[in-house]
């Protein structure tokens, strides 16, 4: 009997092998998208994308090729994140039909899917021969990121997951290794638990401190570190509900123990971590203040020198450890797959035909494989062959280590929490970090938030979520495979 | 010669009555229909959208976290606004005689309430942010060693942030107003009383504060409202953090509304908010005597 892995392996090979058995003469996906789309010339599409340098994409490259290819226009209107899922359902609710095709946080599918605010895609998939490129997806996020009950909601565009970033010339020091062999009796090497973090980071503080550099660093702001919790909670085992009874398990001995770690692990790092966001802790580390660090790939590509001479991105602290950076999986070994970005179609969308084949086109292999290698926006590798690109490769030196850790990390990493009002419960989780930054007790903190996120159960219904999470939690990326 | 006709004796009101459409479709429809929203169950996330008569009114006596906001809300109230009318006094007192510079100096001191307050509340942040802004390094100079102070994060630090930041923005408002006030009380009856060898408090006291008191009371009104609904400086502060500690009524109105998605229960904080502040101001005009 079939299992689900051994379905998603055949399903694998069959898409590989109808992608690879594909004569000369068959189209691509981004060909059959930009022909079938020339009979809707002069038209114009409206995509929400996240605002900042993520929307660069289509106002400096794919927007305008997209024009020249096919004759449409395409309007973006820019939102920050936080405002993004309101401004859709807004536009759902009230028909208004101001958008065409979304960009959609993965986690937000089952609320907006129910909500009738996307596109099933399915019909469209088939309609325009898609099936065969979608398999060539990175199967976690192909698995998880794409449907909802079984029906396609939107295709996974952006492969964002957490990488342990480390300063090689360090940890290879013979000095530094010394130094810490003296001071813990143990061998420098990068940590693979978190308890060996808590060393290795102490260690490294206290050898490297006179010369202005920590152990570690992290962003600590809530909105960041509720990643980090859901990550590290369930790599040391915890669970998010007791699958039967859906009471919140967050307040358990992991959640605690994690909750204490995070907080004794602000110690070794730099002071004021707690008010580290994305900006602060990528100017740590790129200014050379932190001997490691976790983060979302473009750290990796910044750390590099890569797009950092771009106007867009004259804001990113000029690098002083290109060349001496390593790339690992985070301690545990599965890390979030945090945030990310799916493209869908609105449902109250007036061209829906001609905004499916523009994102048919934008995510299909040929194109999509430029626009990862974007230097000024986000989007991150999230194909098989975008890790083994050799134009990528070739980007710097050590890319080829980055490229490998990002598909290891994209086989082993952990969906971020999505349930019906999944935002409600990430505000628990963010009102309990800031407690937590403030001197609170963890127990007190995690049995507070716990009976929380039971009231929000209450609220929905208990066999309404309850259906919710154990279709979740029965994704390839819910939970570490024991 | 053709009599003239009377006009229509309803004709003036026929003018008018744009206007008060007008008013009635910006002003009245939509209190009307929020508060047919808070007898509802709108939430962006749901598509019931049955009636639910006064559950989300039952709903905010149970709201321990709606309570806390009020209490947060007077907090910064008691606090601010006295200390805001009285540096604001004394500000005006000091500009109140002529000075060399002295209308180059009451324009710098206005600039601070001309700043969108969500724009102040950022540029505080970064301020008081550890790593970069200017605070720390400042009382580390006076302290003689480095200091760490987490503005932002600290409990003990994350109200007196707030509230500085808040008087340093609104303390001028309260000063101009106060300083119109004082140049319109008549010179000659303080002068008199000081001849008559009244101290500054009596003087102040008996012929200076009924002078200004009607326009102090305005004002005492209008930072007080304006205090009540705060926002902007704490939403880019801390987001009504450390947890909820900072969260104040209109923090947590937005949140509901904004982030939960909970339109029909944001409806009814608004209509217990209308319901507060109408018996405080009606409280406070009596108290005032505004209504004379």
């Amino acid at each position: 009997m079939f299992n689900r892995r051994d379905f998603g392996k055949i399903s694998l090979a069959a898409g590989l092998a109808a992608a690879m058995g594909r004569p000369a003469w068959a189209a691509s996906a981004a060909d059959n998208a930009v022909k079938a789309a020339q009979q809707y010339k002069g038209r114009t599409i409206t995509i929400v994308w996240e605002a900042g340098l993520q929307s660069l994409d289509p106002t400096h490259f794919s927007g305008p090729k997209w024009k020249e290819l096919t004759g449409m226009d395409v309007k973006v209107v820019e939102v920050a994140t936080a405002e993004m899922f309101t401004k859709i359902m807004q536009d759902y609710k009230s028909e208004a039909g101001a958008y065409d095709a979304l960009n959609v946080i993965p986690a937000w599918m089952p609320d907006l899917a129910q909500a009738g605010a996307l596109e099933v895609l399915d019909p469209y998939v088939e309609k325009y021969a898609y099936a065969g490129e979608l398999q060539t997806i990175a199967p976690t996020y192909r698995d998880n990121w794409m449907k909802v009950g079984g029906k396609i909601y939107g295709f996974p565009d952006d492969g964002d997951v957490f990488i342990m970033y480390y300063r090689r010339d360090i940890f290879e020091d013979p000095a530094v290794q010394k130094a810490f062999k003296d001071k813990t009796g143990k061998d420098l090497a990068v940590p693979k638990t978190w308890a060996d973090f808590d060393v290795v980071g102490t260690g490294l503080t206290d050898i490297l401190k006179d010369k202005g550099i920590y152990g570690a660093a992290f962003f600590r702001q809530p909105p960041y570190a509720m990643f980090m919790f859901e990550e590290r909670f369930r790599n040391e085992g915890g669970k998010f509900f007791d699958a039967d009874t859906m009471k919140a398990m967050i307040n358990s001995d992991v959640g605690v123990k994690v909750f204490t770690g995070m907080r004794n692990e602000n110690k070794f790092m730099p002071p004021g971590v707690e008010q580290f966001g994305f900006v602060e802790n990528l100017a740590a580390f790129l200014q050379g203040q932190t001997a490691m660090t976790i983060s979302w790939p473009p750290y990796g590509r910044w750390a590099e020198g890569y797009g950092t001479d771009q106007e867009a991105l004259n804001w990113v602290p000029k690098t002083t450890i290109a060349g001496k950076v390593g790339y690992a999986l985070p301690p545990g070994g599965h890390p979030e797959l945090a945030a990310g970005f799916s493209l869908s179609i609105s449902s109250t969308s007036k061209n829906k035909d001609a905004a499916y084949l523009f994102i048919q086109w934008l995510n299909s292999e040929e194109v999509s494989r430029q626009r990862v290698q974007l230097p000024y926006t986000l989007r991150d590798p999230f194909r098989d062959s975008h890790y083994s690109d050799p134009g990528y490769l070739a980007l710097w030196p050590n890319a080829k280590d980055y490229l490998a850790a990002l598909k290891q990390a994209s086989q082993t990493g952990l969906l971020d929490l999505s349930l019906l009002q999944t935002d409600k419960y990430e505000e628990v989780l963010r009102q309990a970090i800031s407690k937590l930054w403030a001197g609170d007790d963890p127990k007190t903190i995690l049995n507070a938030a716990a009976a929380d996120w039971d009231n929000i159960t209450q609220k929905i219904g208990v066999d309404k979520q309850k259906a919710v999470y154990a279709s979740w939690a029965a994704n390839s990326g819910a939970y570490p495979k024991v | 010669m053709p009599a003239i006709a009377h006009p229509d004796r309803n004709f003036k009101y026929w003018l008018i009555s744009p206007a008060i459409f007008l008013l009635l479709l910006i002003g009245l429809f939509p209190l009307i229909f929020s508060l047919v929203v808070s007898f509802m169950r709108i939430s962006m996330l749901e598509t019931d959208r049955s009636f639910a008569g006064p559950v989300n009114f039952v709903q905010l006596f149970h709201d321990a976290r709606l309570w806390q906001s009020l209490a947060h809300t007077a907090l910064i109230i008691v606090i601010a606004l006295p200390v805001e009318l009285l540096l604001g006094l004394a500000m005006a007192y000091l500009f109140l005689d002529t000075m060399p510079g002295r209308q180059i100096l009451i324009s710098l001191l206005v600039l601070p309430t001309i700043i969108s307050p969500i724009v102040a509340g950022a540029t505080w942040r970064l301020l008081f942010d550890n790593r970069y802004g200017p605070i720390n390094q400042i009382l580390g100079w006076f302290a003689g060693h480095p200091v760490a102070a987490l503005w932002t994060v600290n409990p003990r630090l994350v109200y007196p942030a707030i509230i500085f930041c808040e008087i340093w923005q609104w303390t001028p408002f309260m000063f101009l107003i106060l300083l119109a006030a004082l140049s319109n009380v008549d010179r000659s009856l303080t002068e008199a009383a000081e001849i008559d060898g009244a101290r500054f408090w009596r003087s102040f006291r008996y012929i200076v504060l009924p002078a200004i008191w009607p326009v102090m009371s305005i004002a005492i009104l209008i930072r007080g409202l304006d205090l009540f609904r705060i926002f902007d400086i704490i939403w880019a502060l801390t987001a009504g953090g450390p947890g909820t500690m900072t969260e104040t009524i209109s923090v947590y109105a937005y949140v509901q509304g904004f982030q939960q998605f909970e339109t029909s229960y944001m409806a009814a904080i608004a209509f217990l908010v209308i319901a507060l502040l109408t018996v405080i101001v009606t409280f406070a005009v009596r108290r005032m005597g505004l209504a004379k």
